[in-house]
């Protein structure tokens, strides 16, 4: 009787759970709503741009003064492969609607604007997914009608090749510029605009496929519009300010969560076709179990001082309702924008997330990643990213830096070289915590609403408010959504010992109790480390209880047992799973499975 | 007094058989960008200018914002191709500049160097971070080649002006050589890291220079079976631009990052530098004007290009202004 209530009582449960999620016509519903609130934005406008022609093309209203913006803005094209996606998905929602004039004027645009093809994955990815649509839509012409002499036939060819390339290498190693908050956009637009327009079926369900792929990605590392990190690439102040991210604004279009925004990234999606799997949304908001997601990725293409094109990058991440806690293993992985590790939660705005670094910088990063000349390539990156050489950035790896993580706790060492371009490291506490305290032992342990943050630093620090963050020096080029204000009154933890590190703990009330009990927690777990050159190591048991052993660099022990990061599968988590080599993920969520086998070029569910 | 007649003489017959004495020339730069380079952004024009020796104008060929890095023009046509090496892959034009094709696909990017075969111009090379790739058929088609190669970033590439079916290649980790047009490649007695460029005596084909990141300038005498490391004078270890006056070998320039202009006039045995006027000393491309050898132009990282007419004895700007010129080529038409 005992368990016939007790199982009753699970159902129960489960239903309960389940109604979490809202059904598929409730959240078409809501998705309609606010495909409606991003385009009745740019509907009106009447400042010249390509979403507002994009808006009117698709809504087939204001037909003159779409063409009109369309043809003012193709006098002078600029922007690359920003430029042509907007271009193409312009077009293609007005292609059969506009004037002759104007479809004429877009025609010659890609004729006489030659765009650069950039140097890195999501440029590469936008201006082939662009230039792939736009083969198709004018078939047949010579080398001359094209902007870089070649055929329709070599420009679809090419594109073509390349798109396969890049959906065989990300379904088999892994991204390269993976799980970026800011870079997101960069990746999702062109698939979805492949997945609505490419007129080759087999195009159009890789385009869709991709998307699902991305999508899924993101869900399984989501929080209330969040991505939990560690990152390939964020920007400041979006490593700060959570929201502001670019999947931020996808979040809140196809997930629902986040904040209103009617960011341009998302303009061409709300106009798309593609909508959603129900599975990925109900992934993406369903926190009502913990996620432990493991994920493979790749390191962006090694051109100097490596012998391995695409190293692998390992990420664990730890996700509750209330928080998320991600991180890479460490070292370079990604140049200028890297975000190792970060506490991510729901409490409060803007400032959501708790995090450290060592702000490292120096021409042999750059140099492994970029061909131009090393001595001078600091100089190059920093006209465009504006902190790189800041000593007191919020972004970037380092090879100084490794991390050791096991669900909600995490360790971090560095071993900085000395004469590194900077000697310090440094932590992000935000102004808005509802406490920041150290206590006698040594923690300093902070309270986020129901989420619970420890920091045990290994070595002396100082604290310093923060009245001005440089990073609003940043360039943001082609992100003007973006807020730039002076930050004042969060708090920087800085410590100038070479030998370093610290532990994170993080629960929630729903885990560990009050925050009381949290703090009597963490004061029976001192850590004990050994920080001597070359001899960096540290041995801690966690608040459950698990003994963690790590030493600088790659030394990782859970309960007396070896951590091989190399067995880390591409997705291994409760909802996505997914083999290195594979070509396959699988989805499930509660019992069901979608399958997107790319092999077959099919989707399962 | 007599030597000098007889010198002068010589030098005259020499430019006369060359059929270069009094000919004009045309200097053609590749601008890699401005120090306003960013991916998207509405940048300042860069890529392929050239204009005749004496001209105040610059004119412009080809794409606008393509991160242009190496530039190859072929003599024997006088210039009709035109190779030019780019973020976008290896363009080339053969009508002069009048219209161009990206004849390389997705999988050759970020192209730092080209050189084009004098007898053979459907014979094409190009240097990338990825490694080598040739072209037999004039950019119809591409095949990577680098067998051999242990680290494949390969800056610059020669061929061999005597012999076709020989290469020399600038690597991450030392000077490669083939005797294959590519086959397969064997590195030289030159085995430091981070060779930037190689360049090949215009008379004597198995004499070479390679200028280094951070390890200075060596010479071969042999083909690169030996690498001599060229010091006398040198304060400086990086080099990204090496050249020699094609009518007088002995005399060569040579910089780099923050050097300012070398020249040597015994071969590179021996440097001196040759500063007046540049007011910006990092430095990354070097040519001698084929018709007159006094006239020497420097290309400068984000201060445009400059020029002597007395042999490296002093500068004066002459134009693209704020540009980082990453390679210069002087034809004599």
């Amino acid at each position: 009787m005992k368990h016939t209530t007790f199982v009753l009582l699970l159902i129960v449960l489960s239903q309960q759970l389940g109604a979490q999620v809202p059904d598929r016509d409730t959240y078409l519903k809501g998705f309609e709503q606010r495909v409606a609130y991003v385009t009745s934005f740019y509907d009106t406008m009447q400042t010249a741009g390509y979403y507002q022609i994009a808006v009117r093309y698709a809504h087939n209203r204001d037909i003159a003064r779409a063409d009109k913006m369309f043809a003012e803005m193709l006098r002078e094209p600029r922007g690359d492969m920003f430029w042509m996606i907007p271009a193409i998905g312009a077009y293609l929602h007005g292609k059969d609607i506009m004037s002759a004039e104007a479809r004429a004027i877009a025609r010659n645009a890609w004729k006489t604007y030659a765009p650069y093809r950039g140097d890195t994955e999501n440029h590469w990815c936008m201006y082939y997914s662009a230039l792939y649509l736009a083969a198709e839509q004018w078939p047949n012409l010579p080398g001359s009608e094209w902007y870089n002499g070649r055929s329709s036939d070599e420009n679809l060819r090419e594109a073509r090749e390349y798109l396969i390339h890049w959906i065989k290498i990300t379904t088999t190693i892994g991204q390269g510029e993976f799980d970026s908050p800011d870079y997101f956009p960069e990746y999702a637009m062109p698939m979805i605009l492949l997945s609505q327009f490419a007129k080759d079926p087999e195009m159009k369900t890789r385009g869709t496929m991709m998307a699902d792929f991305v999508f899924a990605d993101f869900a399984a590392e989501h929080l209330q519009g969040q991505y939990i990190g560690g990152f390939s690439r964020i920007y400041q102040p979006a490593v700060y300010k959570p929201l502001l991210s670019g999947a931020s604004a996808f979040a809140y279009l196809y997930f629902g969560t986040g904040q209103p925004t009617n960011s341009g990234w998302i303009v061409l999606p709300a106009l798309s076709s593609y909508r959603l799997p129900q599975m990925i949304y109900s992934i993406a908001v369903d926190r009502s179990n913990t996620i432990i997601e493991k994920e493979r990725k790749r390191v962006r293409n090694v051109i100097r001082f490596g012998t391995e094109k695409n190293p692998p990058v390992y990420k664990y991440t730890y996700i509750t309702k209330d928080y998320g806690i991600g991180s890479l293993q460490g070292g370079i992985l990604q140049p200028i924008q890297q975000h190792t590790w970060g506490v991510r939660y729901t409490y409060g705005q803007p400032y959501t997330t708790i995090f450290g670094l060592h702000p490292y910088w120096s021409g042999y990063e750059v140099g492994m990643f970029f061909p131009e000349e090393v001595k001078t390539l600091i100089a190059d990156v920093v006209a465009s990213k504006g902190t790189y050489n800041n000593p007191d950035k919020w972004t970037g790896g380092s090879p100084f830096e490794r991390t050791f993580q096991h669900k909600n706790t995490l360790l971090v060492l560095y071993d900085i070289q000395p004469g590194t371009t900077t000697e310090h490291i440094d932590g992000f506490f935000p102004r808005n915590l509802e406490e920041r305290i150290v206590d006698p032992l040594g923690w300093i342990i902070c309270k986020a609403g129901d989420t619970y943050v420890g920091w045990y630093p290994l070595q002396e620090y100082e604290w310093k408010e923060e009245l001005e963050s440089p990073a609003n020096n940043l360039s943001d080029i082609g992100r003007p959504q973006l807020e730039r204000v002076k930050e004042t009154g969060n708090w920087r933890l800085r410590s100038y010992k070479l030998q370093n590190g610290y532990v994170i703990e993080v629960r929630s009330k729903d885990e560990i109790g009050s925050f009381e009990q949290f703090k009597a927690g963490l004061q029976k777990h001192i850590p004990q480390a050994t920080l001597t050159p070359a001899k960096v190591s540290l041995h801690y048991k966690t608040l459950n209880g698990d003994a963690m052993e790590f030493a600088f660099p790659e030394k990782r022990m859970l309960n007396g047992k070896a951590i091989d990061l190399s067995k880390t599968r591409l997705f291994d988590g409760p909802f996505l799973s997914a083999d290195v080599g594979s070509e396959k993920l699988t989805m499930t969520y509660k019992g069901k499975k979608r399958i997107l086998d790319f092999k077959a070029m099919k989707i399962t569910e | 007094m007599k030597s000098l007649q007889i010198l002068l003489v010589g030098l005259t017959s020499v430019l006369f058989s060359a059929g270069l004495l009094g000919q004009s020339s045309t200097v053609y730069v590749s601008v890699l960008s401005t120090k306003l380079f960013v991916v998207g952004a509405a940048n300042p024009e860069t890529g392929l200018y050239y204009r005749k020796t004496g001209d105040t104008v610059w004119h412009h060929s080809g794409a606008k914002n393509i991160r242009a890095f190496g530039l190859a023009v072929h003599t024997p046509s006088k210039g009709a191709l035109i190779c030019i090496a780019s973020g976008n892959g290896v363009h080339k034009s053969s009508d002069g500049g009048a219209t161009w094709k990206i004849t390389t696909g997705w999988e050759i990017t970020e192209v730092l160097s080209v050189d084009i075969d004098r007898t053979d111009p459907e014979f094409i090379l190009c240097t990338t971070p990825y490694g080598i790739y040739r072209t037999l058929d004039g950019g119809t088609t591409w095949k990577e080649c680098n067998n051999g190669i242990k680290q494949k970033f390969a800056s610059s590439v020669v061929i061999n002006h005597k012999n076709n079916n020989i290469l020399y290649c600038a690597t991450e980790d030392g000077v490669y050589r083939s005797e294959n047009r590519g086959d397969m490649w064997e590195r030289t007695g030159l085995g430091v890291g981070g060779v930037r460029v190689v360049v090949q005596n215009p008379r004597d084909p198995n004499n070479l220079v390679a200028g280094t990141d951070d390890h200075g300038i060596y010479i071969t005498r042999n083909a690169g079976k030996y690498w001599e490391k060229t010091e006398a004078g040198l304060d400086h270890l990086t080099f990204y631009a090496i050249t020699y006056d094609p009518m007088n070998p002995q005399v060569l320039y040579a910089g780099g990052y923050v050097t300012g202009v070398y020249k040597s006039t015994d071969g590179g045995l021996s440097w001196t530098r040759k500063n007046e006027g540049l007011t910006n000393l990092n430095i990354h491309s070097l040519a001698v004007d084929p018709t007159d050898g006094s006239r020497v132009f420097v290309g400068t990282q984000w201060s445009g290009i400059f020029q002597s007419d007395n042999a490296g004895e002093s500068w004066h700007k002459i134009g693209l202004n704020g540009s980082q010129v990453w390679t210069i080529s002087v034809q004599p038409f």
